[in-house]
């Protein structure tokens, strides 16, 4: 068993004095490679901030976060932006599409930011797999919002990221597209080796996970 | 596929903002306008000087040697760092009374030396035989020939200066050429043979005798391959033909003064595109910061995806290229049409032709392109630095918002107002409102500036100390510096000064004689004279003019001076002896009409210094006849100007005034030397078109000085600067507007849903509306009084200061300002309203859901 996520004393405040918030307050965790890992908790108990760490969006105020044996606070921005386009694949609640460019150049887009070529072979089978296919010439603005997801999905995956991480990446679909996104997301995570980190609100769909983590007030409560 | 993100971003993003990339492209499009205008104005104003200065000179080749052989000038032509060699010889002049008083060089010369002294046939040949010659239309036409080969031409002509009778030759034209106004003479081409004859006849001996002999004068002038370091590439040449020693010159267009003097005209221009800069870059940052602040959630977007800080630095450069791209060009274009509008209006007199130098459109899009680079590197950076989960949450705000948030709930709760609602609105962004206020500033205060520069300048101090009378007629030898100033000249013969002094509406005249004489120093005088010449005064004297002071000392040790008197009357002596004039002593005109008394005219020194010539009291004797002194005035060059009467001379003169009764006593041969006089304002143009026609009528050329020509001639000179300013500050202050209206749409544009929200808890669209109107107002509040505070000190305190001095009388005015201010409340008023109009359209529902 290798664990790939490891975050010690993990700490993020807010403000100071009477104005302090604790976001996340002192949190441990391991998460195992290849492993479907569900994040729940009610809103504003630290599992987006979480989540940021875990991806080297945010600094910690305390703690520290290790990725595939890579400290994040050891890297600078520039460094930090370089790791997560090669080892860390995103999905957003709002798919974070770019409007301006269509399905097949936000797919790749990551890649061709590292200069790096796309391994169209890979890419189109990761394509085929998520039915978009028929749709790579299109403005996201144009796809239903499962379909908007389902690129993003792509696009996590596109670069081979060892590790992906998905902040309610059905929270603004309905259940029956949320639970093909899900399906689809277990599928390819096991399909193509990955690890995968999911904040979700709907019990259904954490109850679909290897493992559930559950935060209350910055800390992991089960 | 190759795809490269950046760049299909950039592109896309640029297709897609088209509204929004309007503005900045316009701003790109007015700062290059500017740079190109200014570019061109001072490329045009380089070349007219270099190619004025040519014709002047007459010559347009580098080095010209006014005395050398035939064989010299083939040993230099034959050196390999010549280009060029053009040769000619002088043969005579033209007898000028027959031509007008245009001087006429009769020489031999090749082709190279023609074409090099614009004197190439236009039409026709250079001379071939004996009989023929070559000449220009403005000797064609005074000697009345149609303009057209075969025609006989008569010149009556003498070989040397000396020759006192004139030859007569016929020839037949060969060729001809537009005339050179600006040069000092005309030039008539003969065969070499014709001019060896001529030169033949004057022995070796003769030709060298006189130091005035020009017949037979080799002269030869030298093109060489490049404009750098002619004088040590010519004596290179010099000391490799072994001629080392022969005099030669560097043409004055090529030389480095003249360089300087170009940089000196064009000093305005830097100072110009200075501004230029600081206009460009107030609106194109201003541009860019909103932009970069409006889309920052999107580059947060980028950088979650992996965009790293250069990349992103990257875009928005890639960003403000594809702008450059559309708004350089256009604005070049337009600002080389504005610039070729500009041009004859600033070169008026000078035959200007608009350059089209490649520095123009090379220099005014590279600096557009670093205004608008400069311009960038702050949004840029900001973008750059964009914290992707912060993006996430950005709202149009600086770091300070909590701040500003606190100041706007405390003043709430004490005024509930819209009006306070609409002031913390402004504060939100203090950067933006802080660059649009410079911004308008710097337009409006320039405008300002230029209006209060322009106003202060007063026409009548500038002609008190130029003219004397509405008019004013010289004889024709006045200026006449070479040959000399001819006392009993017909120029103001009987005929002239009845038709002046029976015109209608005549004020008064006055008339001004003179005389060139000698008198000897007393001990009072060369104690005045050395008192007031002392040792810096000297050395500064020396350093414009190294004789003069050497005459003056020699005068002293003499004990004897050159003496100019004048007979003066009327409207002369009346403007000249009023107390302003007066140097020392008091004018008496009962008195002074008595005869035994003289008046000195000294140059002005300094405060309290007694005048550098004779004493008020002391008696000057003047050929014989002794005067008592009685006012020292001050040197008016109105009254003096004008040449010895034996041509230049290295003499210290003192110069007395007497009445006109006695001078023409004294010396009753001469004629009147200059005609002063006045007439009723309604009779102005009449008086100047009866002398055109009298001298239209008789032939007679003189020199007529009006205070309506000198004021013409004022306005032609100030125009270009008065242009220049007056333009330029208009696009500066077009620019602080148009910076303002952005500003001004798109903080409104970007808080379409923040307005929506307000709506939708109950805030109505009269009130909506009535908040953005008050935003608006306020911004030009502040704006017009940060504005009318910097103009007033910048008027009242810099012009001031700038215009002392001069021909000016200062009047504090924010005139400009004062007409722009109710078209920015217009501006501020109409905006929004509009804005709102357009917000309106879409429904509330449809905007609370936008996402951004």
């Amino acid at each position: 068993m290798e664990v790939i996520v490891k975050a010690n004393g993990l700490k993020k405040y807010y403000g100071k004095g009477e104005t302090l918030v604790k976001a996340l307050d002192g949190v441990d965790l391991e998460i195992e490679r290849g492993k479907f890992t569900a994040i729940v908790g009610t809103s504003g108990s630290g599992k987006s901030t979480l989540l940021n760490m875990l991806g080297g969006l945010d600094v910690p105020t305390e703690g520290s976060v290790q990725i595939g044996g890579q400290e994040l606070s050891r890297l600078n921005s520039e460094q930090a932006t370089i790791f997560r386009r090669k080892q860390i694949g995103f999905i957003f609640q709002n798919y974070n599409l770019i409007p301006v460019l269509t399905v097949w150049e936000n797919i790749i887009f990551p890649i061709t930011l590292d200069r790096r070529r796309p391994d169209k072979k890979f890419i189109m089978e990761v394509v085929q797999f998520l039915g978009l296919d028929s749709r790579l010439d299109t403005l996201p603005n144009n796809l239903s919002g499962g379909q908007q997801q389902r690129v993003a999905i792509a696009r996590a995956l596109a670069s081979k990221p060892s590790l992906v991480l998905a902040d309610e990446p059905t929270g603004n679909l309905d259940s029956k597209t949320s639970d093909d996104v899900v399906g689809l997301l277990k599928v390819t995570g096991s399909q193509f080796r990955q690890t995968i980190v999911m904040i979700t609100h709907n019990p259904d769909i954490a109850a679909q996970a290897d493992r559930i983590i559950r935060i209350e007030d910055g800390k992991i409560a089960g | 596929m190759n795809f490269k993100p950046i760049t299909m971003l950039n592109k896309r993003l640029f297709q897609k903002n088209k509204g929004r990339n309007l503005a900045a492209v316009t701003a790109i499009a007015l700062t290059t306008l500017m740079f190109t205008t200014l570019f061109v104005l001072s490329q045009s104003m380089n070349k007219n000087l270099i190619e004025m200065t040519f014709r002047q000179t007459g010559y347009d080749a580098q080095i010209s040697f006014k005395d050398i052989t035939a064989e010299q000038a083939e040993k230099i032509a034959a050196h390999p760092d010549v280009a060029e060699v053009g040769q000619s010889m002088v043969v005579g002049i033209g007898r000028r009374d027959a031509l007008a008083g245009r001087q006429l060089e009769i020489r031999f010369a090749d082709e190279s030396y023609a074409a090099h002294s614009f004197a190439a046939p236009s039409v026709g040949r250079m001379p071939q035989t004996e009989e023929e010659i070559a000449l220009d239309n403005l000797i064609l036409d005074r000697l009345g020939i149609p303009h057209e080969l075969g025609q006989k031409v008569r010149l009556e002509w003498i070989a040397d200066f000396t020759e006192e009778e004139s030859r007569v030759s016929e020839f037949t034209l060969c060729g001809f050429w537009e005339g050179n106004e600006s040069s000092y003479a005309s030039m008539a081409w003969v065969d070499k043979r014709f001019a060896e004859k001529v030169a033949g006849e004057f022995t070796a001996d003769e030709k060298t005798s006189s130091s005035s002999r020009i017949i037979g004068i080799y002269m030869a002038q030298i093109t060489l391959y490049d404009d750098k370091n002619m004088e040590t590439v010519m004596d290179h040449i010099l000391e490799d033909t072994g001629l080392t020693g022969l005099e030669y010159s560097v043409n004055l267009a090529y030389d480095s003064d003249m360089n300087r003097m170009a940089a000196k005209e064009n000093l305005p221009m830097y100072f110009g595109m200075l501004l230029v800069f600081a206009a460009g870059y107030l609106i194109i940052y201003n541009i860019f910061q909103i932009s970069v602040t409006t889309d920052i959630q999107f580059y947060g977007k980028l950088k979650t995806l992996g965009m790293t800080k250069k990349q992103l630095k990257k875009l928005i450069y890639g960003q403000a290229g594809y702008l450059c791209l559309v708004g350089i060009p256009v604005g070049m274009i337009l600002g080389y049409a504005l610039g070729a509008v500009l041009v004859p209006v600033l070169l008026p007199e000078r035959d200007a032709s608009v350059s089209v130098s490649p520095i123009i459109f090379i220099g005014s899009s590279l600096f557009a392109a670093v205004t608008v680079l400069i311009s960038c590197m702050r949004p840029a950076r900001m973008a750059g630095k964009v914290s992707p989960v912060e993006a996430l949450r950005y709202n149009d705000v600086q770091s300070d918002f909590h701040y500003g948030k606190k100041h706007l709930t405390k003043k709430r709760s004490k005024n509930a107002g819209l009006t306070a609602l609409a002031w913390s609105n402004l504060g939100r962004n203090k950067k933006r409102t802080v660059t649009v206020i410079c911004s308008l500033t710097l337009g409006l205060t320039l405008m300002s500036a230029f209006y209060a520069k322009n106003a202060a300048f007063d026409m009548e101090k500038y002609l008190s100390d130029l003219t004397l009378s509405d008019y004013q007629i010289d004889e024709a030898t006045n200026e006449e510096y070479q040959r000399g100033y001819d006392p009993c000249g017909d120029t103001l013969n009987e005929a002239l000064r009845t038709q002046v002094e029976t015109m209608e509406g005549l004020e008064g005249t006055g008339y001004l004689y003179s005389h060139d004489t000698e008198v000897t120093l007393d001990e009072q005088t060369i104690s005045n004279l050395q008192n007031f010449y002392h040792e810096e005064r000297l050395a500064y004297w020396a350093s414009y003019d190294p004789i003069g002071p050497e005459a003056l000392l020699r005068s002293l040790e003499e004990k004897r001076a050159g003496c100019i008197a004048y007979g003066a009357d009327g409207t002369v002596l009346e403007a000249y002896t009023a107390t302003e004039r007066l140097l020392d002593g008091s004018f008496d005109a009962v008195q002074f009409t008595t005869g035994k008394y003289a008046l000195a005219i000294a140059p002005a020194g300094d405060e309290g210094q007694k005048p550098g010539t004779v004493s008020v009291g002391d008696q000057v004797v003047i050929e014989g006849y002794s005067y008592t002194v009685m006012a020292v005035l001050d040197d008016w060059n109105v009254v003096t100007e004008g040449a010895k009467e034996n041509g230049p001379n290295d003499d210290f003169y003192l110069k007395f005034i007497l009445p006109t009764e006695i001078f023409r006593k004294n010396w009753p041969e001469n004629t009147p030397r200059k005609l002063f006089f006045n007439v009723e304002d309604g009779f102005i143009d009449r008086a100047g078109e009866m002398l055109e026609t009298y001298q239209n009528k008789t032939g007679v050329t003189f020199t007529v000085t009006s205070r309506a020509s000198m004021t013409r001639q004022y306005e032609r000179e100030t125009r270009s600067s008065a242009v220049m300013g007056n333009v330029i500050s208009i696009v500066i202050a077009l620019v602080g507007v148009l910076n303002f209206v952005n500003s001004m749409v798109t903080s409104i544009v970007s808080r379409k849903k923040e307005f929506a929200m307000m709506q939708s808890i109950g805030m109505t669209k009269k009130q909506l509306c009535g908040l953005l109107v008050r935003e608006g107002m306020q911004y030009a509040w502040i704006t017009l009084t940060v504005t009318y505070a910097v103009s007033a000190l910048v008027v009242g305190i810099g012009v001031r200061a700038m215009v002392e001095g001069g021909f000016t009388t200062f009047h504090f005015t924010l005139l400009p300002l004062a007409l722009c201010t109710p078209i920015l409340l217009i501006f501020a008023f109409l905006i929004p309203y509009l804005c709102f109009r357009k917000i309106e359209s879409n429904p509330l529902v449809e905007r609370l859901r936008m996402e951004e």
